[in-house]
């Protein structure tokens, strides 16, 4: 146990280490050092579920999950190309054969980076849209599309593109730098700003078919649930970390700020502010663990807690930064700052990975199902 | 009985237990060719607490090319699947 506990400090003071009072530049940069992101790869910290035996960390989801809050109330930027990279390595877990793990999982806890192409420009929350094309043919495969929003792209080595096969779906390990890939970064992005979002173009992109996971061919609803189910939980739990942040800061400017005589937290309208972001991190964090032990456990019912946990804690996240804002007012009205930053990133993280509404459409048609 | 005999019995009970499983779930009546998909029985929700609960209840690992959507279009074939990976 006790352990456990150190190895966390060290890891925590590792990522202090490389994160620093850095955030608020990078989101006015929009961008990471990718210096930063190999470090933390290299670690395996930025996809520490992978096994051990392919030279990952063999967190659990919990514990991956605690791991997430705390990059996530430190940079939403850097905890989003984390997300990007877990959902790359779950999704080659989950979808590869055993040469391709063997092939893939040591380079993303190796310092390779990599992201996941779902969205299309005519396929965003419904992604039974996907028009991306994946040729099988001989001992190569083809891939044809454009991808948008791809958290992550404009720093991967490796962007794995999800679509369709002849019979079914499948994903495919694109090179960053194979001929026909065309990445452009997304400009300024709404929150996130660091994240890396860009467009992918693939034309006429060839590969070996040992790119094409697992053989393809796999129901295109499994396979995107599958993928998605890593990036929910992921989300959940950096915001959480969001919520973290935005608390420590009310709470530190409600007791050394003054007004008309008295410290903010002596009003009692701020006060209530403080209550509510106390029980949004507190809600968020439970949901989210109780979706990480359902996910460790492997119940069946994780599929519908995680989608829960990533709806409520995002949406908390969303009312609790914009409260945050409220509170610090001017001292947290410019770009860069801490609550700032929350309030843009939270309102990405209603949107990715399932928006709000597709989340509740998920969530109503379970509770019409029990 | 020979071993092919005890494969396909257990098949049989998988396949049984997998119709009582979706009934459940599904609150309709699903016959073991029935094909999940095709009749929208299946949601992508569906499809992943499918894939969790055949790991749970009958100790295998679905990953890389047995996640086709074959193994998954009814009890019968998803017996199949798992009779295969346990042997």
């Amino acid at each position: 146990m006790s352990t456990g506990v150190t190895e966390e400090t060290g890891e925590r003071a590792l990522i202090a280490g490389l994160v620093g009072d850095r955030p608020g530049v990078w989101d006015l940069a929009g961008e990471i050092p990718t210096a930063v992101l190999r470090e933390l790869g290299r670690q395996g910290l930025l996809c520490a579920q992978v096994p051990e035996r392919y030279t990952g960390r063999g967190y659990t989801s919990e514990r991956n999950g605690e791991l997430t809050a705390y990059v996530g109330s430190l940079c939403s930027s850097l905890r989003s190309v984390m997300t990007s990279q877990g959902m790359a390595a779950w999704t080659v877990q989950r979808l590869a054969d055993a040469g391709q793990r063997q092939a893939y999982l040591p380079l993303l806890t190796g310092g390779k980076l990599a992201a996941v192409a779902f969205s299309e420009t005519e396929a965003g929350s419904d992604l039974s849209a996907i028009g991306t094309r994946i040729t099988e043919g001989g001992d190569e495969v083809v891939v044809d599309g454009a991808k948008v929003w791809v958290t992550g792209a404009s720093y991967a080595d490796l962007v794995l593109v999800v679509g369709r096969c002849t019979d079914g779906a499948g994903v495919v390990v694109v090179p960053a730098d194979a001929p026909g890939v065309r990445i452009e970064k997304v400009a300024d992005p709404l929150g996130c700003r660091a994240a890396g979002h860009a467009s992918v173009r693939l034309d006429s992109v060839r590969l070996p078919s040992s790119a094409l996971l697992g053989g393809g061919g796999q129901p295109l609803p499994l396979l995107v649930t599958t993928a998605l189910a890593y990036g929910r939980m992921s989300v959940a739990w950096g915001c959480v970390g969001i919520l973290r942040a935005c608390l420590d800061a009310v709470t530190e400017h409600a007791r050394t700020r003054y007004q008309s005589g008295r410290p903010l937290a002596e009003h009692q309208l701020v006060v209530r502010h403080l209550a509510e972001l106390l029980v949004a991190e507190q809600s968020a964090t439970r949901v989210s663990e109780h979706a990480s032990r359902c996910w460790d456990g492997g119940a069946p019912d994780q599929v519908t807690a995680t989608v829960l946990a990533k709806y409520l804690s995002s949406v908390h996240a969303v009312r609790g930064a914009a409260s945050a804002v409220q509170v610090l007012a001017s001292a947290g009205a410019t770009d860069g700052h801490v609550v700032a930053r929350a309030y843009r990133d939270a309102k990405l993280m209603e949107i990715i990975e399932g928006s709000s509404e597709i989340c509740q459409l998920i969530l109503g048609q379970h509770a019409l199902s029990r | 009985m020979s071993d092919t005999e005890t494969a396909s019995a257990d098949e049989a009970e998988i396949s049984a237990s997998l119709t009582r499983y979706l009934h459940d779930k599904l609150k309709v009546e699903v016959a073991p060719d029935d094909d999940l998909f095709a009749t929208g029985l299946a949601n992508s929700m569906f499809a992943m607490e499918l894939v969790v609960h055949l790991e749970q209840t009958f100790g295998v690992m679905i990953e890389g090319q047995d996640l086709k959507l074959d193994n998954f279009r009814s009890a019968r074939s998803m017996a199949g699947l798992v009779t295969r990976l346990r042997s």
